[in-house]
């Protein structure tokens, strides 16, 4: 390869390093540990075992059992353009934790050694001199050059959350939400089920029933989290969902950016996910939520993989809040996932970058929502998909401006790539605009990989396969710019691995 | 023809205050020049003469042949006699250029109670305009500015000048982005309309406009104000040091 | 639910209504879809925006006839032959004679069989029922009681006028024009007139290969209008379908477009301009496509304007649909309101659906206010403020205008938005 290799705008040696070091699912191993399960199948006596194994209080357990009432009256939904296989909800575990688990380690010293390990071989050190987290390529980066706190999820608990002492001392709360229910439950119970409610949708009420575990954050007035944070959710055991619940709040005026990666190991029947996620933001302050989600998407005959059925919502309560949602989706079998952003404040800003790349059989139908409440609020929504194989990749937005949203503004561009002519590429926006003042924009396009650019690639010795990865990397660059450093440059790596067999 | 006393103007939506009382009186058949560095107010200026939005008039008057422009519509302004060449000229696709100057021309004359021009009289002088300015009927058929090079917008509105005959012409950084070429065709259309009763303000950064359009008098504009006032021989003192030594001369630094 | 069995909604809907008639096993047919489909309702994500509520019910709400002789009737300047319905009734006294150069026309209500078009009548409704159901067509199948049947076979010398004419208050027409080009023909269908208190309207075009059908409609000016009409059209190899609409007023408009490409290098453009003044009545204006690209090189393009104001609400729901191996697809789509004042609504749904890799496929929407800089220049340079903002709508309606290719159809639509904005100034 040519060092001045300049291939488009967007596209670097950076780039074509990673391209070259791509290789197969690199996570579909599996962590042989001893576990406890519950028994198999949902009921009302499920609900109480989590909750009783959380060692919860009366008021999440009875939380939990009206979101399980609620769920059985409900319809499954239907109207995304996923072909979903039934899934039979009673044939699944709903909470599985690592034996040694049973009694809660009380510091990382005293995690069971297995557990550390796996999340050591995923790239996710649970040691505090050891500072990036969850990240390809981190341990090239100058040690001690940014601190990132992690919470890992195994199956259904947390089993450890690092700096959590370096981050008391700023006063912000990072630990599991199993331990904040129990030592901040004013918290919780002023904010659970707040942005998402109960009765949200069928996956999200599932969610309040049967949570077992997750991540809770609680940036107090005035404070800029001193490092990132970020959780790691691994599923290990056969059939079993995970059902985590992440609670972000941050309080006047605060900053936090928070990190979430996630994988499975590679097995033959599907597994459920179905989390929520919920962050308020208060009156100037700022939440950055970044995910690369790298679950099991299936074999290339679409076989096994995660269904990842995630509910993700921002508030933006106060005036001048601000939220910036961005995503990388390369795994998952199915997913089924809308981060949105209610501008309730005036002049509150939402954004939404994301990138979803299907291959194989793979099915995603995702996007956004912007809910224009307040005043002078903006959002910006920028979303690029990739179809390959025999997969399908939908974008479905809502844009709504109400009435009292005057001066407000959207933006958005939607752009899909077809590798192949057995993919689809789908885009259905719903745009609502209730006053005049407003103005919003809507663009999407539709092409495949542009066949001048894969000729001067190769023609400049680059192989087929790479040269896709190249520019597709190139067509995704504006969205990979919007992530945190170390997820940028894993999300790079994502891309070329899972176009892999896409062409030829 | 044209007097403008104590004005002060700020930003209607900010706490900004961009005019910080100007006087300048332009007389009749006069070409007057204001220069100055960026953010000295004279943009503004040009777009509170002709009645923009976005401005609050906090103090002063504007008077155009004795009548208080600040009172009036934009398109009463521009019956009035006023004409700004935008330094930006906006785009309206779908409305021919034809279209919208035998509106506009047939708007001012009804408002000045004069008879409409019939399309055939219209499109003699409008060809014959155009054609001093090297426009062509390709120009004249597409939409308003659209598509158009920098060069050609510019041209485009020194024919609406031509064809609107006003009084006052006010040229807000006619030269930016133009070529030399360009540049003095445009001059040279400027050139040819002026007359004993037609006044000028030709606002710009550059002394090379004021090289093909001679003024009578220059202006140095600076923080909102007019600081210094003088003849041709000032822009070419700005040519040759800047604007460094005449803002320090007034207690001014340059913004940057 | 006791013995005496409340009437369904269908039922109602159904009643004095007659399923014989022309083409009675399509009709049939069109009656079990519509059984099995049922009316549409407020839950149906494809009446999201749009309450069917007044199509769906027994009888229509009265509407009086309206009365614009205050201007010349629309295509006047053209010569053309017109066939004229009132309140759904062929009116043979008031149209022209049916005999035109290189076209058949007969009249549904009279033709006992006609084989071209008994073999056509409700297929390509039928094929546009997948993959959403349209209950509406599927009553007007099985139900229409009048139309009209023609067939070019060559270069039509003259545009075909039909002209709806309402008189009495209750009027609720039901008609289905099946209209065959065959290769190589050439026509140009014109439609204009309040039709009715309520109006469903079927039009089937089959356009064969390398054939061109033009259609430029005026839905206008009756305030009280509720009209549900749908196009379902079929274009063979190198033909080319163009259709325009012009709505101005209406408390209650649906006009559903469904455009299947079946054969390589074919072209079909749908477009239409809408204003709304909620100030005289209520007005909702929908505009529902649905392209299909089912062939290679197809070209489509959807342009959808609307202007908005005193609390008039434009939806749009458009779709292009490429199905595997239609390679070389260029579909394009653009929806786009202009909101005059802040009562005012758009609602939109702009869908691409893409199964084949080799395309070229965008679409845009927006939505806000008139560009306050464009209106500044203009008023600088004397136009009056209501003069520039009615050349400011003109301007952001030119896109769907040029859709129309005759120059004295296009001039004469501009003269209606003209007259219109003045009508309707503030």
């Amino acid at each position: 390869m040519t060092s001045d290799l300049e291939i488009r705008e967007g596209v670097d040696r950076e780039t074509v390093e990673t391209v070259q070091n791509m290789g197969s699912y690199k996570y579909g191993w599996e962590t042989e540990i001893e576990m406890e399960f519950a028994p198999k199948g949902l009921s009302e006596e499920i609900v109480r075992l989590i909750s009783a194994k959380n060692d919860e209080p009366e008021w999440m357990l009875e939380w939990r059992l009206a979101a399980f009432r609620r769920w059985q009256e409900m319809p499954e939904p239907d109207w995304a353009m996923l072909n979903i296989p039934a899934i039979d909800y009673q044939d699944i575990y709903y909470y599985a934790r690592p034996k040694s688990m049973e009694t809660k380690p009380k510091s990382l010293d005293e995690v069971d050694p297995k557990l550390l390990a796996t999340y050591e071989k995923l790239g996710i050190p649970l040691k505090e001199q050891l500072i990036l987290a969850g990240v390809e390529g981190a341990e090239d980066l100058v040690e001690g050059e940014r601190q990132v706190a992690v919470d890992a999820v195994f199956d259904s608990v947390s089993v450890g959350t690092t700096f959590k002492d370096k981050l008391a001392e700023a006063g912000v709360i990072f630990c599991s939400i199993s331990e904040a229910i129990k030592e901040h439950p004013e918290l919780v119970k002023k904010y659970l089920g707040t942005v998402v409610p109960q009765s949200d949708n069928f996956f999200a009420t599932l969610n309040c029933a049967v949570f077992s575990d997750g991540s809770f954050v609680y940036v107090p007035p005035g404070v800029k989290c001193p490092m990132e944070l970020s959780t790691y959710f691994r599923i290990n055991a056969e059939n079993t969902g995970q059902f985590e619940r992440t609670l972000i709040v941050a309080d006047k005026g605060a900053y936090v950016s928070y990190l979430e990666g996630c994988t499975a190991p590679k097995r033959d029947t599907a597994q459920l996910h179905a989390a929520v996620v919920e962050i308020v933001i208060e009156e100037d302050a700022e939440v950055k939520y970044s995910t690369v989600q790298n679950w099991f998407p299936g074999d290339e005959n679409g076989k096994g993989g995660i269904y990842n059925f995630v509910t993700k919502r921002a508030d933006c309560r106060g005036d001048r809040a601000k939220v910036m949602w961005t995503q990388v989706e390369t795994g998952s079998a199915i997913t089924w996932k809308y981060p949105s952003c209610i501008l309730r404040g005036a002049d509150t800003q939402g954004e939404f970058y994301s990138i979803a790349i299907t291959n194989n059989w793979q099915q995603a139908d995702t996007g956004t929502k912007m809910i224009h409440l307040g005043k002078n609020s903006k959002s910006r929504i920028v979303s690029k998909g990739i179809s390959a194989g025999h997969a399908q990749n939908t974008y479905r937005g809502l844009v709504s401006m109400h009435p009292k949203a005057k001066n407000s503004r959207n933006y958005t561009q939607c752009d899909s790539l077809l590798i192949g002519d057995k993919c689809g590429a789908h885009t259905v926006p719903y745009i609502e605009v209730k006053n005049n003042s407003s103005r919003v924009e809507h663009e999407a396009t539709t092409s495949k990989v542009d066949d001048d650019q894969l000729f001067y690639c190769r023609a400049r010795g680059v192989g087929e396969e790479e040269a896709v990865a190249l520019v597709v990397n190139g067509f995704c660059r504006e969205v990979l710019q919007a992530l945190p450093m170390e997820f940028a440059m894993e999300a790079q790596s994502l891309v070329a691995i899972s176009l892999e067999g896409s062409v030829g | 023809m044209l007097e403008i006393k104590n004005l002060h103007v700020k930003l209607e939506e900010e706490d900004k205050v961009i005019l910080k009382g100007v006087n300048l009186t332009v007389e009749t058949g006069k070409v007057h020049a204001i220069m100055g560095p960026n953010g000295s107010g004279k943009s503004t200026l040009s777009y509170v003469l002709s009645g923009r939005d976005g401005y609050e008039v906090t103090d002063g008057s504007a008077l155009l042949e004795g009548e208080e422009l600040l009172e009036m519509e934009p398109e009463e302004r521009a019956a009035a006699g006023l004409f700004l060449a935008f330094q930006y000229p906006v785009e309206i696709p779908g409305v021919g250029n034809m279209t919208f100057l035998r509106t506009a021309l047939n708007a001012q004359r009804k408002a000045r109670g004069q008879d409409e021009l019939s399309a055939g009289e219209f499109l003699k002088v409008v060809r014959e305009k155009a054609k001093t300015l090297k426009i062509d009927a390709d120009m004249l058929k597409r939409p308003v500015n659209v598509g158009f090079s920098g060069g050609e917008k510019k041209r485009n509105e020194i024919l609406q000048m031509a064809m609107l005959e006003p009084k006052m012409c006010i040229l807000d950084e006619t030269d930016s982005g133009l070529d030399v070429d360009a540049m003095r065709l445009v001059a040279d259309g400027v050139n040819a309309l002026r007359d004993a009763g037609r006044s000028f303000l030709v606002i710009t950064h550059y002394q090379r406009l004021l090289d093909h359009i001679k003024p009578d008098v220059v202006h140095i504009m600076a923080d909102g104000r007019i600081i210094q006032t003088g003849g041709p021989e000032l822009a070419l003192e700005v040519e040759q040091n800047g604007y460094a030594d005449i803002l320090k001369a007034h207690g001014l630094t340059e913004a940057v | 639910m006791g013995a005496a069995v409340q009437k369904s909604t269908l039922e109602a809907r159904l009643e004095g209504l007659s399923t014989t008639g022309f083409a009675p096993a399509a009709r049939k047919d069109a009656l079990a879809r519509l059984v099995a489909m049922g009316l549409p309702g407020r839950r149906d994500e494809y009446w999201r925006w749009t309450n069917p509520a007044d199509f769906i019910a027994a009888t229509p709400v009265p509407a009086q006839a309206f009365d614009d002789s205050d201007e010349a009737p629309v295509f006047e300047a053209t010569d053309r032959v017109k066939l004229v319905f009132v309140d759904g009734v062929f009116d043979a006294d008031a149209s022209d004679d049916l005999a035109l150069a290189g076209v058949e026309i007969t009249r549904l209500a009279e033709a006992p069989d006609l084989n071209w078009a008994s073999g056509l009548y409700g297929t390509l409704e039928v094929a546009g029922q997948t993959p959403v159901a349209r209950p509406l067509a599927a009553l007007n199948t099985a139900a229409a009681t009048d139309g009209l049947l023609i067939r070019a076979t060559a270069k039509a010398e003259k545009p075909i006028n039909l002209i709806y004419i309402h008189r009495s208050e209750v009027s609720d027409p039901i008609l289905h024009h099946v209209i065959r080009l065959e290769e190589g023909a050439e026509l140009t269908i014109l439609e204009n007139g309040p039709a009715g208190a309520r109006f469903n309207k079927v039009m089937e075009v089959d356009v064969a290969k390398g054939a061109r059908f033009h259609h430029v409609r005026v839905q206008g000016r009756d305030h009280e209008r509720r009209a549900a009409t749908a196009i379902f059209a079929r274009v063979a190899e190198e033909a080319l379908f163009k259709s325009f609409t012009l709505t101005v007023n209406g408390v209650l408009t649906r006009n559903e477009c469904v455009i299947d490409m079946v054969g390589d290098d074919a072209v079909a453009h749908v477009a239409g301009a809408a204003l709304g003044d909620g100030a005289s009545d209520a007005f909702l204006h929908d505009d529902t496509v649905f392209v299909t690209h089912g062939a290679e090189r197809g070209e489509s393009r959807q342009v959808f304007k609307k202007v908005l104001k005193h609390g008039a609400v434009g939806t749009f729901q458009g779709k292009i649909l490429v199905k595997p191996g239609a390679q070389k697809t260029d579909g394009y789509q653009i929806s786009q309101s202009l909101l005059l004042d802040d009562d005012s609504q758009f609602l939109a749904k702009p869908e691409l659906e893409i199964y084949a890799d080799d395309v070229k496929c965008s679409h845009g929407s927006t939505t806000g206010a008139i560009d306050e800089t464009a209106l500044f220049y203009l008023r600088s340079r004397g136009v009056p403020m209501e003069e520039a903002r009615g050349l400011l709508v003109l301007s952001f309606l030119a896109d769907a205008i040029d859709e129309i290719e005759d120059e004295g159809l296009r001039d004469d639509i501009v003269g209606r938005l003209e007259a219109w904005l003045n009508r309707h100034r503030d």
